[in-house]
């Protein structure tokens, strides 16, 4: 340990790297325009001036975590990067929420970095340096438990922040409470530091061990997928529900970067790097949809100064260029194509297709399995969508403030649709930009593998020759032009004059926003289906005047938070019991404190003998 | 010899604090035996020839023997509480354990320092039973007073073994000690003032209200 602060600072500038870097001043492009309209009138020049700070600050220490060199300043930068995002969403701190919100991450996000530490510490052990070469070339000389044990505190380490279940708690909590350009950047690009971690640390730098590793982190993928997904199905807070979004994108992302471990271990090398690239490539089509999307909550908020969408509606006539950024946002998530979220999430499936038939027996299974539910978690998220969009923006407004609420300023349009641009270039384009991916991806598996070739051209990614699976995002992008334009010049000829009329009104003569659906009785579907794991529970309350006549009815659903109930509550309960138990030595008594002391030198001085 | 019949002062002395019924009696046996343990480094000094060690004793003379117990006398008559120090343990139950701890250092000495010396061995094993005794006073005497005798009598404990293991500490780490010592018999002195006006009481087993 003598030379722990001898370090100099590198940095690292390779391929992966970059990409990282790329990504974060991406959306922190977006972020910081958009702030500027964001933050004017919410808070006083102070606040700003200080909030701005903090941004700035957040982001270098980003690029810090993804650029260093050294394991010992790579922990100084994730440590900064965690306070200073703590600091960033307790900004609000008028709000109570915020602050408890602040302790839940405060305490998970260092939790995770306790693992991180241990990690580095064992691998310390055997390089006795930090650099990240030296701890690359003794890697190989750690034995096979040890390895085992420094990924699973990796995992442990980097899934607590990026949100993988069942550590994806502090999600919900944080991410809403930030202001909203915050929560894009966190949500966006800081979880997604984590991933870098975990290709950083596990792939790139310990090496591969054994096919379970892979394995448990493509059944941690997926159920972060569904339990994000059907957890955001239930949420009617706006931010909440993007942010467990979050926890479900994080796991499609892992589902490549799963299978590409997978693959490495069998020596599929082509697939490896096509898993990689897929991973890589879903993580930063996520930092634009989720950066846009909070970007768009965050205007219906400041419009509104809600989070609820219970209280939403009509928005669309209202903030027509913020409803339409959301509209990309939410097609993109949704997989639609032709925009960026379609490409990433059908090539993982791909993935999984290609990889079902180049594997053996139990594996094919496994695969399948990851697949299907895959496509049932994208199905979800789409239906997720078009609650959370038509909710939101649609029918007619279900409060006061959404019926006054005001468009967006101009930063903060310009930063909305500067991410929405993106997401269509990162679906028209996604030749080009999976061609640069696959070169990362080589070069992080360089290690491990030959130099290899996609072909690829300028419009279609073929991912592998001979069996003809081929993806064209401008001719599908042309198809649907086409086939829109076909079914509005028919609709236009042979419907004639158009009539208009109340949606859903059933014939009855005047509707009030009390008529409208509503978010939950959206997602009571979801709640029937998805009992046996949600556990919901109703409360009825009906007055009656007489028995046909019912005065007032009240009707309250929950669910219930199988994560919080069944994890963390009996770790908290044991915590306090425990803690507890030991007060009792405590009792104020200034000569018992005393004895104490003198008890354990007298101790001491009859046992020495022994030790 | 004769710094043999100044360590069995200390130590008889140390005895007498520890059967002590009331306050003035534990302040003057605190006395006595800081004045042998005065007596004790001067013998030191002229055996070994180190200058250091005569100014050590002086402060020794100045501080312990002459000012700090002056000043906890007068406390005592200030505060006009029950001079009566208050036991957990009565005084032959406290004798009978107070010669259970010299024996257990004394054991402690031999057995496991393997101190060859026999003049230090002694010495030795008698700076760690002062130490324990203080250390057993502040445990079991109830009056606050006492707390702070016990430290002095901690504080003598320590300045013997540094002095018979290695002729003591450096002069200015000895000096500052003194001054803190000194500083800290001044505070606690006015703490205790302050525990009896607020309190009247300075029993400290009645402090045990937990803050927060």
């Amino acid at each position: 340990m003598l030379n722990l602060f001898n370090t100099s600072i590198a940095f690292l500038l390779d391929p992966l790297s970059f990409f990282f870097v790329f990504t974060i001043l991406l959306i922190s492009l977006a972020s910081a325009i958009y702030s500027v309209g964001y933050l004017q009138g919410e808070y006083s020049l102070r606040k700003r001036l200080y909030g701005w700070v903090l941004f700035a600050a957040f982001i270098v220490s980003m690029l810090f975590v993804v650029t260093v060199n050294n394991a010992l300043i790579f922990l100084i930068s994730w440590e900064a990067m965690s306070l200073l995002s703590y600091f960033l969403v307790i900004f609000d701190q008028k709000n109570e929420k915020s602050i408890s919100a602040g302790i839940i991450y405060l305490v998970m996000t260092h939790i995770g970095t306790a693992f991180i530490i241990a990690s580095f510490l064992i691998m310390y052990k055997y390089s006795g340096s930090f650099d990240f070469a030296a701890i690359k070339a003794a890697c190989q000389n750690i034995p096979v438990f040890t390895k085992n044990l420094v990924f699973i505190f990796l995992l442990i380490g980097f899934g607590t922040k990026a949100g993988i279940v069942p550590l994806h708690i502090w999600l919900p909590y944080a991410h809403p409470q930030a202001p909203s350009h915050i929560s894009s950047l966190m949500s966006g690009v800081m979880i997604k530091t984590a991933i870098y971690g975990i290709i950083r640390f596990i792939i790139f730098i310990l090496g591969i061990e054994s096919l379970w590793w892979g394995n448990l982190i493509l059944i941690i993928a997926i159920i972060s997928c569904l339990v994000g997904v059907i957890y955001a199905l239930m949420e009617h807070d706006l931010k909440k529900l993007l942010a467990y979004h979050s926890v479900e994108n994080i796991g499609i992302i892992l589902l490549g970067i799963g299978a590409s471990m997978v693959f490495i271990k069998l020596k599929l090398t082509v697939l490896a790097v096509l898993a990689l690239s897929v991973g890589l490539y879903h993580l930063i089509n996520h930092a634009i949809f989720k950066g846009l999307l909070f970007l768009c909550a965050g205007s219906v908020y400041k419009a509104t100064g809600t989070g609820d969408m219970e209280k939403f509606g009509g928005l669309i006539k209202k903030m027509p260029q913020t409803a339409l950024a959301f509209l990309f946002g939410a097609m993109a998530i949704s997989a639609l194509p032709p925009l960026n979220g379609f490409v990433s999430e059908w090539l993982t499936l791909q993935v999984f297709f290609i990889g079902a038939f180049s594997v053996s027996s139990g594996l094919k299974i496994f695969f399948a399995i990851c697949a299907s539910l895959l496509a049932l978690t994208g199905g979800l998220a789409a239906s997720c969508f078009v609650k959370a969009f038509g909710i939101t923006f649609l029918a007619m407004p279900r409060s006061a403030k959404a019926k006054e609420a005001v468009e967006a300023g101009l930063s903060m349009k310009i930063g909305m649709f500067f991410l929405a641009f993106f997401t269509v270039v990162f679906g028209l384009g996604a030749a080009v930009v999976f061609k640069i991916l696959a070169k990362v991806s080589q070069s992080v598996l360089a290690g491990e593998l030959a130099p290899i070739n996609f072909s690829l051209n300028n419009f279609t990614i073929n991912i592998q020759e001979g069996n003809f699976v081929y993806l064209s995002v401008p001719q599908i992008a042309l198809i649907l032009a086409i086939i829109l334009l076909i079914t509005a010049t028919l609709i236009y000829l042979f419907t004639g004059k158009v009539k208009k009329y109340g949606t859903w009104n059933c014939g009855y003569y005047k509707l009030t926003p009390r008529n409208e659906y509503t978010a939950t009785a959206f997602s009571k579907p979801f709640r029937i289906a998805f009992g046996f794991f949600l556990k919901p529970y109703r409360k009825t309350e009906k007055l009656r005047e007489s028995f046909y006549h019912v005065k007032t009815f009240k009707y309250e659903t929950h669910t219930t938070s199988i994560f919080q109930e069944y994890i963390y509550k009996p770790i908290l309960a044991f915590t306090f019991g425990s803690a507890r138990f030991i007060r009792k030595i405590q009792p104020g008594s200034i000569h018992l404190y005393i004895a104490y002391i003198f008890a354990t030198i007298v101790a001491l001085i009859v046992l020495i003998k022994i030790f | 010899m004769h710094t043999y019949v100044f360590l069995s002062g200390i130590l008889i002395m140390t005895y007498f604090m520890v059967i002590a019924k009331r306050l003035p009696p534990l302040i003057s046996s605190f006395r006595l035996q800081s004045l042998f343990l005065f007596l004790f480094t001067v013998s030191l000094a002229i055996s070994g020839g180190e200058p250091s060690l005569y100014v050590v004793a002086g402060l020794i003379l100045i501080l312990k023997v002459i000012l700090i117990p002056t000043l906890l006398l007068r406390i005592i008559k200030k505060i006009k509480v029950n001079e009566n120090l208050g036991f957990f343990m009565n005084p032959q139950l406290s004798l009978f354990t107070a010669l259970l701890l010299t024996y257990l250092s004394y054991l402690f000495t031999f057995r496991v320092m393997n101190l060859i010396d026999r003049m230090q061995a002694a010495s030795f094993a008698l700076a760690l039973c002062v130490t324990l005794l203080g250390l057993f006073i502040m445990v079991f005497r109830i009056k606050a007073l006492s707390q702070i005798v016990g430290l002095l009598v901690m504080e003598n404990g320590l300045f013997l073994t540094a002095v018979t293991m290695c002729r003591g500490l450096p002069f200015i780490v000895e000096f500052s000690t003194f001054l803190d010592i000194f500083i800290s018999v001044i505070i606690l002195g006015v703490f205790v003032y302050r525990i009896n006006t607020l309190f009247t009481h300075i029993d400290v087993n009645k402090l045990d209200n937990l803050k927060g």
